[in-house]
C-alpha cells in the first residue's frame, strides 16, 4: 500500500509518516503544492493524504487534477480550516473523507483503512483476527463463526481496536472517534469504560480471548501476538 | 433642548433689555422734547399774559381758564425770572389725578407787581409713555413670534443634514457598513462633520473586521501545532517502557490539548457566527431537531439518570441555518445535562413560538447578566468551556431571537422565544 502525503508542517509529517509505516503502508511526502502536483503525475498511490492550505498552492487543485488524471487513489483531506464549505467543496471534487486538525493518529489510520477497505475490489471484505472476524459491510461480528450482537458503539470500539491493534490508544482518542465533536462535552471516559465492559462480557460469552490491555494512566491496548 | 432653540434664547436675552433700553432712551428723549414744548408754550402765554397786564388801567385779578389753573394776580412781592414746577391736581369732572407742568413768574407795570401762573396739562407725556409702552411690547411680543417661526424654520431646514447624520448614526450597523454612510450637504460645518464619521466609521468597521479575522486567522493557525502536538503524544505512548506515573501526566497534557483544541474550534465558531458566514437559512422543524438531539445525548442521559420530560406541541417551523439550529440546540441541551444532578430532571416543551429548556441544579454561582457572558463558568463545571451560552447567544443574537433564563423553584429555565 502506498500513501503520499502533502502536508507543509515537517513535524506533522514526520509523525503521520512514523505511525503509517508502523502499520505496514509505504508514505512519500510532500511540502508543498508544486512537489505534490509532481508525484501524483509521476507516481501511482493507493491513498493521498493531502492539506488545503499548502505553500505555492491549494490542496484543492491537487484533487482536480488527480480527478483530471482518473486516479484511482483514495483522498482524504487533512486541513486546519474546519470549515463546512472546504468540506463540501473538497469532497464534492471527489475526495473521499475530510479529517479536521488536530486529529489522533489512530483516527487517521482508521480512515485510510476503511476508505482502503471501500475501494479494494478482491472480494475480500472481511478484517480476520485470530478468532474474530468482521464483516464491515453489514457491521457484523463472528467468533468462531458464531455472530456477536453488538450495539453500535461496541462494534465501533472494537473494529476501532482492530483497526489499531497492538496500539496504545488514549481514552480520549476512543472518546473523540466514537462521539466526534461531542465528546468533549460529556465524561466520556465513564462510557468508553460502560461500553468496553459490555464489549468484553460479549466477546468472552462466546469464547473470545480478551486481547483489551488496559494501560493505567492513559487507555488501552488491543493486543494481538504476531 | 434644542440648540435653535436655545440660540434663540440667548438672542431674546440680549433683544429684550436692549429693546428696554432703547425704549427708555427714546421715552427721555420725547419726554424732554415735549417738555422743551410745553415750556415755550408757557414762556408765550406768559408772554401774553404780561401783555394783558400792560393793557390794565387798575389792578385786578384775571383767570385766563375756566378751572382757574392759570391767572394773573396783584402781589407785593417780586422775584425776577421764571420758575417752572410740576403738579398734580384732581381733575373733578374726569375723577382723576392730572400732571402739569407750571410756570410762575412776577410781571412789574404801572407801579403794581403781578403774579402770573400758568398751567398745562402734560397729559400728552401721559400718553406717549402708554405709546410707548405698548409699541414696544408689541415689538417684543412680535421678536418673539417671529424667534418662534424662524427657530421651527431653521430646525426645518438649516437643521435638516444634521438630524439627518444624527439618524444615520443611530441606525449605524457595523455588520452592515457601506463606505458613504453619511452624505455630503450644502452647509460646509455639517460636510465637514459627515466627512469625519465616514472617515470614523471606516477606521472602526476596517479594525473590526481585522480584528475579526485575526481571531478566525489565529485559531486557524493553532489547529495545525495542535495536531503536531497530538501526533507526538501518539507517537510517545507507544513506547514499551513509560511508567504509569508518567503516563497519567501524558495524558494530562493529552487532555488539556483536547481542551485547547476544543476552545479554539469553539472560538472559531463564534467568530464565524459574528463574521455572519453561515449565509443559507433553510425551513427546520425544532421539534425534530430536539428529538434527535435528545436521543444523541441518550447515554449521558442514562448513565446520570436523568428524566427528561418531552412536550412538543407543534413543530416549531424556524428559518434558520440549519447547522446553527443544531449547535444551538444542542448547546442548551448539553447546558442542562451538565449542571444537572443524578437523578435530576430535564423539562423540554414547545408551546406557540417557544422553546423551553428547564433542568434541575445547583443555583448559580455567577451573576445572572454574566451567563451569556464568554468564559463565565460554574467552578463545578472544570470540563466546561464557559463559551458554550455565548455560542447561544450570538446564534439568537444573529436572528433577532429573544433568550431569557430563569430561575424558579429550584429548576433553571431557558426560554427561547422565535
Amino acid at each position: 500500500m502506498k500513501i503520499l502525503l502533502i502536508e507543509d508542517e515537517p513535524e506533522l509529517r514526520r509523525s503521520i509518516k512514523q505511525y503509517l509505516h508502523g502499520e505496514g503502508y509505504v508514505v512519500e511526502s510532500a511540502a508543498d503544492f508544486i512537489k505534490g502536483s509532481e508525484k501524483i503525475n509521476d507516481y501511482q498511490y493507493d491513498c493521498i493524504l493531502v492539506d488545503i492550505t499548502l505553500p505555492s498552492g491549494s490542496g484543492l487543485d491537487i484533487i482536480k487534477q488527480l480527478k483530471e488524471n482518473n486516479s484511482k487513489a483514495g483522498i482524504i483531506i487533512i486541513s486546519a480550516k474546519n470549515s463546512a464549505d472546504d468540506k463540501i467543496i473538497g469532497l464534492d471534487l471527489g475526495a473521499d473523507d475530510y479529517l479536521a486538525k488536530p486529529f489522533n493518529l489512530a483516527e487517521l489510520n482508521s480512515r485510510i483503512k476503511a476508505l482502503i477497505r471501500r475501494r479494494s475490489f478482491d472480494g475480500n471484505k472481511s478484517i480476520i483476527v485470530n478468532e474474530i472476524v468482521i464483516i464491515p459491510e453489514e457491521r457484523s461480528v463472528k467468533i468462531n463463526e458464531s455472530t456477536v450482537n453488538l450495539t453500535a458503539k461496541e462494534y465501533d470500539l472494537l473494529l476501532f481496536f482492530i483497526t489499531n491493534k497492538n496500539r496504545v490508544i488514549s481514552k480520549n482518542t476512543i472518546a473523540e472517534h466514537l462521539w466526534g465533536d461531542d465528546s468533549d462535552q460529556m465524561d466520556s471516559h465513564d462510557f468508553i469504560y460502560v461500553h468496553l465492559r459490555n464489549l468484553r462480557k460479549k466477546l468472552a460469552e462466546k469464547g473470545c480471548k480478551d486481547y483489551v490491555q488496559t494501560i493505567y494512566g492513559i487507555g488501552y491496548n488491543f493486543k494481538v501476538n504476531g | 433642548m434644542k440648540l435653535t432653540s436655545k440660540t434663540l434664547i440667548y438672542y431674546l436675552l440680549v433683544s429684550i433689555p436692549l429693546l428696554l433700553l432703547a425704549g427708555l432712551y427714546s421715552y427721555f428723549l420725547i419726554q424732554g422734547e415735549l417738555r422743551e414744548g410745553i415750556e415755550d408754550t408757557l414762556a408765550k402765554e406768559s408772554f401774553n399774559a404780561e401783555q394783558v397786564i400792560v393793557s390794565f388801567k387798575e389792578p385786578k385779578n384775571v383767570y385766563l381758564d375756566y378751572d382757574s389753573l392759570s391767572y394773573i394776580k396783584p402781589t407785593a412781592k417780586h422775584k425776577a425770572g421764571y420758575l417752572f414746577t410740576d403738579t398734580t391736581i384732581y381733575n373733578t369732572y374726569e375723577k382723576e389725578f392730572e400732571s402739569y407742568r407750571v410756570l410762575n413768574t412776577y410781571y412789574t407795570a404801572h407801579d403794581q407787581t403781578y403774579f402770573i401762573r400758568i398751567s398745562k396739562t402734560t397729559l400728552e407725556e401721559d400718553e406717549l409713555m402708554e405709546g410707548l409702552f405698548s409699541s414696544f411690547g408689541l415689538i417684543i411680543g412680535f421678536l418673539i413670534v417671529v424667534f418662534f417661526i424662524l427657530n421651527w424654520l431653521l430646525s426645518k431646514t438649516l437643521w435638516k443634514p444634521f438630524y439627518k447624520t444624527l439618524n444615520a448614526l443611530n441606525q449605524y450597523d457595523i455588520k452592515q457598513h457601506n463606505h458613504r454612510q453619511f452624505d455630503k450637504t450644502s452647509t460646509t460645518e455639517f460636510n465637514r462633520l459627515n466627512h469625519a464619521l465616514n472617515e470614523m466609521t471606516n477606521k472602526i468597521h476596517s479594525d473590526f473586521v481585522r480584528q475579526k479575522e485575526f481571531t478566525e486567522n489565529a485559531s486557524h493557525e493553532m489547529q495545525t501545532p495542535l495536531a503536531v502536538v497530538k501526533a507526538n503524544l501518539s507517537l510517545l505512548i507507544q513506547s514499551p517502557n513509560i511508567k504509569e506515573e508518567e503516563m497519567n501526566r501524558l495524558q494530562a497534557i493529552e487532555n488539556t490539548i483536547k481542551k485547547l483544541a476544543a476552545l479554539n474550534k469553539a472560538l472559531i465558531l463564534l467568530a464565524k457566527i459574528e463574521n455572519n458566514q453561515f449565509t443559507e437559512n433553510t425551513n427546520v422543524n425544532l421539534k425534530e431537531k430536539l428529538e434527535t438531539t435528545v436521543s444523541n445525548f441518550n447515554e449521558v442521559i442514562l448513565i446520570k439518570n436523568i428524566e427528561v420530560e418531552l412536550e412538543l406541541n407543534n413543530n416549531l417551523p424556524v428559518i434558520i441555518n440549519p447547522a446553527l439550529a443544531d449547535i444551538l440546540i444542542t448547546n442548551l441541551l448539553q447546558n442542562a445535562i451538565r449542571h444537572n444532578y443524578k437523578d435530576g430532571l430535564i423539562k423540554i416543551s414547545i408551546t406557540g413560538n417557544s422553546l423551553i429548556i428547564s433542568n434541575t441544579g445547583r443555583p448559580l454561582c455567577i451573576a445572572e447578566d454574566e451567563l451569556f457572558t464568554r468564559f463565565k463558568k460554574d467552578d463545578a463545571s472544570k470540563d466546561s468551556l464557559g463559551l458554550g451560552l455565548s455560542i447561544v447567544k450570538s446564534i439568537t443574537t444573529l436572528y433577532n431571537i429573544k433568550i431569557d433564563y430563569t430561575h424558579l423553584s429550584g429548576m433553571h429555565t431557558f426560554t427561547v422565544n422565535f
